[in-house]
C-alpha cells in the first residue's frame, strides 16, 4: 500500500509511523522547510517579541498562520507553524484528556455531539500518552476523567510550582457557587520521572521556563521525537506545498499534486505527482479545510471549512500577597478543573483555570513592562532593582480556557488573494457566540473570587484600543487564542451534516483522510493536542486492520 | 571604561563588579554613547537596545530577571523541581 500523508506535524508524524511498521510505503510531503534546533533557541533569545513563531524559519512559499485574511467580526488569532514538526514544535505540551461530557456537547451544552464517546477513545489516550511521554498520576487524573484501573503513565506527575501550593492551600475544600475548588496536577508531555519501564527520550525537565515557543534541552515532546522512530519506510520531503488531490469518477483518490521549492525566500518552484492508494490530510485545521476547498472534495455536506473553533483564553493577573517565584519551570502544572462539566453548561460555556506561573509574560509583557513602568515613574538604582523584585516576585495569572462550540457561521472559505505559489490565502470568518461570551463572563467572576479568597491583589484591565476587547452585559472583556484550530472538517454520524467519519475519513471519498483537531466536534476545555494525538492513532490502527 | 560602569550602577542598582561580570560592558558603553539614563537602564535591564536585542548574552544577562532571581526563560535550567521551592530573596 501507498500512502501519502500531507503535513510532518503532529497527527502526521504519529500516523507515518504506524503505517511505516505496518508495511506501508510512506511519503509524507511537509509544506514547510527546517530550522535546527540551536537556532531556533538562539532566534528566541534574540527575538524582540517572544510570540511563538519567532524562533522558527518559515519560507515565503508556504506561509504560517500569518498570512490568513481575517474577515471579521474578530480576527482568527491562533498561530499555525508550517514547517517539519508543524506547530506540535511549539506546543506548550500540556495534555489533559478530554472531559466525558465533552463528546456530548449538543446534548449537554450547545454545539455538536461526537460520533464515539470517551470509552471508545479511552484505550488510545492510553497508547497516546505513552508515544508521547505523559507525566501525571493515574489516581490524581481519576478525580475528574476516568482511566482505566491498572493504568500508569509513563512518568510519574511532575512537581507543582511553588504557586501551586500557594493557591491549593488557601482554596482546595472551599467553594464558588456549589463547586468544590480542587487545584490538580495537570498532565504533561515534559520529561518526568520514567514509571512502568518507561525509557526516557531527552532530557529531564530542568524547569527552562521557555516550553512555549522552545524547549532548550528537548524535555518537551514534540513530533521530531516520533520522526526519529520512524522506519525506513518512512520518506519525508520537505518544501513540498500539497495544492491538489485529485480523485476518479468513482471518489477514490488517485493521486496528490504538489509544489517543491528550493529557495526559502522566492515563490519559485516545480510541480510534481504522487500516485496513492491512500491520502491522510494531516496539514492543520485550517490547511487541511483549504486543501479540500482547493481540490473540490469531501465537501457534499457542505460542512468543509465551517465549524471553525479556538479556545478563547480569558486571561486574570494579580500579585500575591508575598513573593511566589513566577518564571522557574513550566508555564503551569495544576489547574481547577471544577468548572469544566456539568448543567451550567447547558446555558454558558464551560471552562478550566489553569493556574499560570510565568508572572504576567503573556497578559501584559512581564517582565520588560514592569521594567518600563517603574523606570518612567523615576525609580533609580537601588529602589528600581527592589521594585522591580517585588512587583515581578509576586505575579501570576489565571488561564481560563472557555469551550467554544461548533458554530457553522465560523468558516475557512478562499479568499480571491493569492500566495507566493498562486495558492489561495485562507479567508476566515470568526465570532463569539454569546454562549462563549457568557462563559467568558462567569470565569472574570470566577477570577474575582479566587483573588479575593488568596487576597491578591487583581491588576487585570481590559482597554477599548485593544485587540479582542468587547463588552457583555456592559461589562468590559478581551480574549486571548489558545492556538486551538479546530472543526473544519467535522467528525459525525451522517454524510450529509459531516465530513468526515468516526476514523476520520471522508464520507464522499473512500481513501481520504483528513486528520487532525479539524476533525473534533468540540474541543471541550482540554488542550486538543492529546485528544488529537489519540484519533490519529485509532485512525492508524484503522487504515492497518483494513490493508490486511 | 569606569565611568560608564560607574554611571550604570548608579542608575540600575547592581555593583560594578555585577555588571562587569556580565561580559556587556564594553558592548553597551559603545552602543549607549548618547542614550538617555532611561534608554540605559532599559538596555541593562531588559537587553534591547531600541527595538532590537543586540545578542543572546544581552537577552540572557537581563538584569530585571536577575533582580527577580531567575534565569532568563530559555537560558539555563534551575534544575528539576527547583519550582517547588519557596523563592529566595535575591535583593541587596
Amino acid at each position: 500500500m501507498r500512502a501519502v500523508v500531507v503535513g510532518a506535524g503532529f497527527a502526521g508524524s504519529l500516523i507515518a509511523k504506524v503505517l511505516g511498521d505496518n508495511g506501508f510505503q510512506v511519503l509524507v510531503l511537509e509544506a514547510g522547510g527546517e530550522t535546527e534546533h540551536d537556532e531556533a533557541v538562539r532566534r528566541f533569545q534574540t527575538a524582540l517579541v517572544k510570540s511563538p513563531l519567532a524562533p522558527y524559519r518559515t519560507t515565503v512559499a508556504a506561509p504560517s498562520g500569518d498570512y490568513l485574511v481575517n474577515t471579521g467580526p474578530f480576527a482568527y488569532a491562533a498561530p499555525y507553524l508550517r514547517m517539519n514538526g508543524g506547530t506540535g514544535t511549539v506546543w506548550t505540551g500540556i495534555t489533559p484528556r478530554m472531559h466525558p461530557e465533552d463528546f456530548r456537547t449538543a446534548d449537554l451544552g450547545r454545539g455538536r455531539n461526537w460520533p464515539i464517546e470517551y470509552a471508545d477513545l479511552e484505550p488510545y489516550y492510553r497508547a497516546a500518552e505513552w508515544e508521547i511521554g505523559v507525566s501525571a498520576d493515574a489516581d490524581e487524573q481519576r478525580q475528574h476523567v476516568p482511566v482505566a484501573d491498572g493504568y500508569a503513565y509513563p512518568m510519574h506527575a511532575l512537581p507543582r510550582t511553588y504557586l501551586d501550593h500557594v493557591v491549593a492551600s488557601v482554596v482546595d475544600g472551599r467553594s464558588i457557587d456549589g463547586h468544590e475548588l480542587l487545584v490538580t496536577g495537570t498532565p504533561q508531555a515534559r520529561n518526568g520521572m520514567p514509571a512502568g519501564g518507561y525509557r526516557l527520550d531527552g532530557h529531564l525537565c530542568s524547569g527552562h521556563a521557555s516550553c512555549v515557543p522552545v524547549c532548550p534541552e528537548n524535555a518537551k515532546y514534540t513530533p521530531r521525537r516520533t520522526q526519529q522512530r520512524w522506519s525506513r519506510h518512512v520518506e519525508l520531503r520537505t518544501r513540498c506545498v500539497v495544492n491538489r488531490v485529485s480523485a476518479d469518477e468513482s471518489g477514490r483518490v488517485t493521486k496528490v499534486g504538489y509544489q517543491r521549492y528550493a529557495d526559502d525566500t522566492t515563490g519559485r518552484h516545480t510541480r510534481h505527482e504522487a500516485e496513492a492508494d491512500v491520502v491522510v490530510l494531516a496539514a492543520h485545521a485550517v490547511e487541511n479545510a483549504k486543501l479540500l476547498l482547493m481540490s473540490g472534495l469531501a465537501n457534499s455536506s457542505d460542512q468543509v471549512g465551517r465549524n471553525l473553533m479556538d479556545h478563547p483564553a480569558l486571561l486574570t493577573w494579580a500579585l500575591m500577597p508575598q513573593p511566589i517565584g513566577p518564571f522557574r519551570g513550566p508555564g503551569s502544572t495544576t489547574s481547577i478543573e471544577a468548572f469544566r462539566a456539568g448543567p451550567e453548561r447547558r446555558g454558558r460555556a464551560p471552562f478550566r483555570i489553569e493556574i499560570g506561573n510565568w508572572g504576567w509574560g503573556w497578559s501584559a509583557g512581564s517582565p520588560d513592562s514592569d521594567t518600563a513602568e517603574l523606570v518612567a515613574a523615576g525609580l533609580r538604582g537601588n529602589a528600581l532593582r527592589k521594585a522591580v523584585a517585588e512587583r515581578v516576585g509576586r505575579q501570576f495569572t489565571l488561564q481560563f480556557e472557555i469551550e467554544q462550540e461548533a458554530d457553522p457561521a465560523n468558516r475557512v472559505t478562499l479568499a480571491d488573494d493569492r500566495d507566493a505559489l498562486g495558492n489561495p490565502r485562507p479567508s476566515i470568518h470568526y465570532g463569539l457566540s454569546d454562549y462563549v461570551k457568557d462563559g467568558l463572563l462567569a470565569a472574570k467572576r470566577v477570577s474575582d473570587r479566587l483573588f479575593e479568597m488568596l487576597k491578591a491583589e487583581d491588576y487585570t484591565s481590559y482597554k477599548p484600543d485593544e485587540e479582542r476587547y468587547f463588552e457583555h452585559n456592559g461589562e468590559p472583556l478581551r480574549f486571548w487564542s489558545a492556538g486551538h484550530a479546530g472543526g473544519t472538517h467535522v467528525m459525525g454520524t451522517r454524510p450529509r451534516t459531516s465530513v468526515v467519519d468516526q476514523w476520520q475519513r471522508c464520507w464522499d471519498h473512500p481513501n481520504l483522510y483528513a486528520v487532525g483537531c479539524g476533525s473534533m466536534p468540540s474541543m471541550g476545555t482540554s488542550n486538543p493536542s492529546l485528544t488529537m494525538a489519540a484519533l490519529a492513532l485509532r485512525t492508524a490502527d484503522h487504515l492497518v486492520s483494513r490493508a490486511r | 571604561m569606569d565611568t560608564f560602569v560607574e554611571l550604570s550602577a548608579e542608575l540600575t542598582g547592581f555593583s560594578a563588579e555585577e555588571l562587569r561580570s556580565t561580559g556587556l560592558v564594553e558592548q553597551y558603553a559603545e552602543l549607549a554613547r548618547n542614550a538617555t539614563d532611561a534608554e540605559l537602564i532599559q538596555l541593562w535591564y531588559t537587553g534591547v537596545w531600541r527595538g532590537v536585542v543586540p545578542s543572546s548574552r544581552a537577552y540572557a544577562e537581563g538584569l530585571a530577571w536577575k533582580a527577580v532571581g531567575v534565569p532568563a526563560p530559555g537560558t539555563a535550567g534551575p534544575g528539576f523541581g527547583s519550582w517547588e521551592r519557596r523563592p529566595g530573596r535575591s535583593t541587596p
